[in-house]
């Protein structure tokens, strides 16, 4: 990286990729939503300074140019990656390598559950696992409600797990929170969307043991309907229910 | 694939005419136009390689490394915009007449200072070496050193940014990060001696104008931390989707092997202060405590703070003052984070 025009081209190069990003729904695999103006706003900057960069010698051919620094070649591998790989959001694969994410139980008191929207309550998968394992007042009995995941592979026993990713920072950290599905014995393909329809199953077993650790166990909803759907726009939850 | 000739005929101020120089421009043209062809293969490429790229290790790993990238970017472009403009604006000679002489008070006074006074790790040995030869107490610039990488206003939100919910963290960071300076300092004013301030090659040209100094300085800060980022995305997601769960739980689950892991981890990424909060965030296995000491710990003292350090300071330095760094930094990031956390 030695001289100004091939550091020009470097910031321009980074600077594109971050307008683009700015300016992309893509954007959403990766980051939140607020990230995306920051990502415009430096992309301009960047670019600005590209140009003055690759501009400067023109202008003062006595100026000295100086080396640059070698690492920054490595700059452009975001720039391929993105490319030559194009990743999109989390999906079963890592699902299956993360830890299942336990949500830390809360202090206050747990709001009442959401109003049916065409007969069911339409709930994040994140609300659903914190009501299933911290919620004292049973506010899931007998209440028919709707999850939208996607399917990853069962950690055992059968059947098929409807998974979503929580995101606090970034992809980087973002946590899978997972729900056994019951009553479905179709064979769902992984990181299939589903939507489905169904009761939470009580646990007896661990609702009685007061010991024993709320998030070591999936919560399960038997389901009567499963529909396959489209991947949503945003493929992770944000609410982080309970964190 | 280094233009011989062009800094010689910018030296000179030759007018660009003539063979050499000509040749110079060709192969400085020749360094850009690999970066725009690489970028320009690879679009081409997409299509043939479908089948290639798909793995879902490959595909996972792409995500989060992307994802600390892109996040990260933002706060590094502002902190280099920052540092760039303190560069260009602020002179050496006004913290000179803003510290106070005796080093028992000038340590903690320039560990403050390095909060309102925003440099990159980049800057900051330079900043140092100024400092130094401007007449401050050679423990005062250490510590001014390496509190102004840590506990600047950008990093501050970078960290907040990073840890959602967990303003702890922030704070931590900030505690940490003042009293491990600020001990280095105290301890460097009984073992050390003055500061040897040979190399200041890494200085901006002298006599540019404030435009030219700010883009220079903001230039070269972005690439060089921005190629450390890229290093220290990469291992964070190799870590993610190489390394056995198993192994990192058992590292994570013990409480003195995570500090020293992660510790030792800092100093081998080298990433910049206002970027490593996501890496941090990312390290999901290990307690806050540890990713603690990661962030304590990486704006104090790397592979590239020891190799600048010793190429400004001279290599007897660059054996003892990153050692004594690191057991102070660690021990500091504890502390607090047994305090805090």
């Amino acid at each position: 990286m030695r001289d100004r025009r091939t550091q020009g081209t470097m910031l321009l190069a980074v600077g594109g990729m971050a307008l683009f990003l700015g300016s992309s729904d893509l954007t959403l695999s990766y980051v939140r939503a607020f990230v995306r103006p920051l990502l415009l706003v430096s992309g301009a900057v960047l670019v600005a300074l590209g140009v003055t960069a690759i501009l400067g010698p023109l202008r003062r051919p006595g100026l000295a140019t100086g080396g640059g620094p070698r690492v920054a070649w490595l700059l452009v591998l975001p720039l391929l990656v993105l490319i030559l790989v194009a990743p999109g959001a989390l999906g079963s694969y890592a699902a299956a390598r993360r830890p299942a994410a336990g949500a830390a139980g809360g202090d206050g008191p747990i709001p009442p559950v959401g109003p049916a929207v065409s007969g069911a309550v339409p709930m994040e998968l994140t609300e659903f696992a914190y009501r299933a394992a911290f919620d004292e007042r049973h506010s899931l009995d007998g209440v028919r409600v709707r999850l939208l995941g996607f399917v990853a592979p069962s950690r055992g026993g059968g059947g098929y797990l409807l998974a979503r990713f929580a995101m606090f920072c970034c992809a980087a950290d973002a946590e899978v929170v997972e729900v056994a599905v019951r009553g479905d014995s179709v064979q769902r393909r992984s990181d299939q969307w589903l939507l489905i329809e169904g009761y939470l199953r009580p646990s007896p077993a661990a609702r009685d043991a007061k010991d024993s650790d709320p998030t070591d166990t999936i919560p399960e909803v038997v389901a009567d309907s499963v529909k396959p759907v489209p991947a949503p726009r945003d493929r992770y939850e944000h609410t982080l229910f309970g964190y | 694939m280094r233009p011989l000739g062009s800094e010689a005929v910018a030296a000179e101020g030759a007018s660009p005419e003539g063979t050499p120089a000509e040749e110079a421009r060709r192969r400085a043209r020749l360094d850009g136009r690999v970066l725009l062809l690489l970028v320009v293969v690879a679009i081409g490429s997409r299509g043939l390689l479908a089948g290639v790229l798909d793995g879902p290790a490959l595909r996972t790993w792409s995500t989060i490394f992307v994802s600390i990238t892109i996040q990260a970017l933002p706060f590094l472009v502002l902190g280099v915009m920052v540092s760039g403009a303190i560069a260009a604006l602020v002179p050496a000679s006004l913290l000179t007449r803003a510290l106070p002489r005796q080093p028992l008070v000038a340590v903690p006074a320039a560990g403050l200072a390095g909060a309102a006074l925003p440099g990159c790790e980049c800057a900051s040995v330079p900043i140092a070496a100024r400092l130094a030869a401007a007449g401050v107490t050679p423990a005062a610039a250490l510590t001014f050193m390496l509190a102004a990488p840590a506990i600047n206003p950008v990093v501050m939100v970078a960290t907040a940014v990073a840890f959602p919910g967990r303003p702890q963290m922030v704070l931590a960071r900030f505690l940490g990060s003042l009293l491990a300076s600020v001990g280095v300092g105290l301890l460097w004013t009984r073992l050390g001696r003055a500061l040897p301030v040979g190399g200041a090659r890494r200085l901006p040209p002298a006599g540019l104008g404030r435009w030219e100094s700010f883009s220079h300085t903001a230039r070269h800060d972005f690439l060089e931390a921005g190629g450390w980022l890229v290093v220290g995305a990469m291992a964070a997601a190799t870590l993610q989707v190489l390394v056995p769960r198993g192994v990192l739980d058992q590292v994570a689950g013990n409480h003195v092997l995570a500090a020293v892991a992660l510790g030792l981890l800092a100093v081998v990424l080298a990433i910049c202060s206002e970027a490593d909060a996501f890496v941090a965030a990312s390290l999901q296995q290990f307690s806050l405590s540890a990713r603690l000491v990661f962030l304590v710990v990486g704006p104090a003292v790397d592979v590239k703070l020891i190799a600048m350090q010793a190429g400004v300071f001279g290599r007897r330095f660059a054996l003892r003052f990153p050692a004594l760094t690191f057991l102070v930094a660690v021990g500091s990031a504890l502390l607090v984070g047994r305090w805090l956390l």
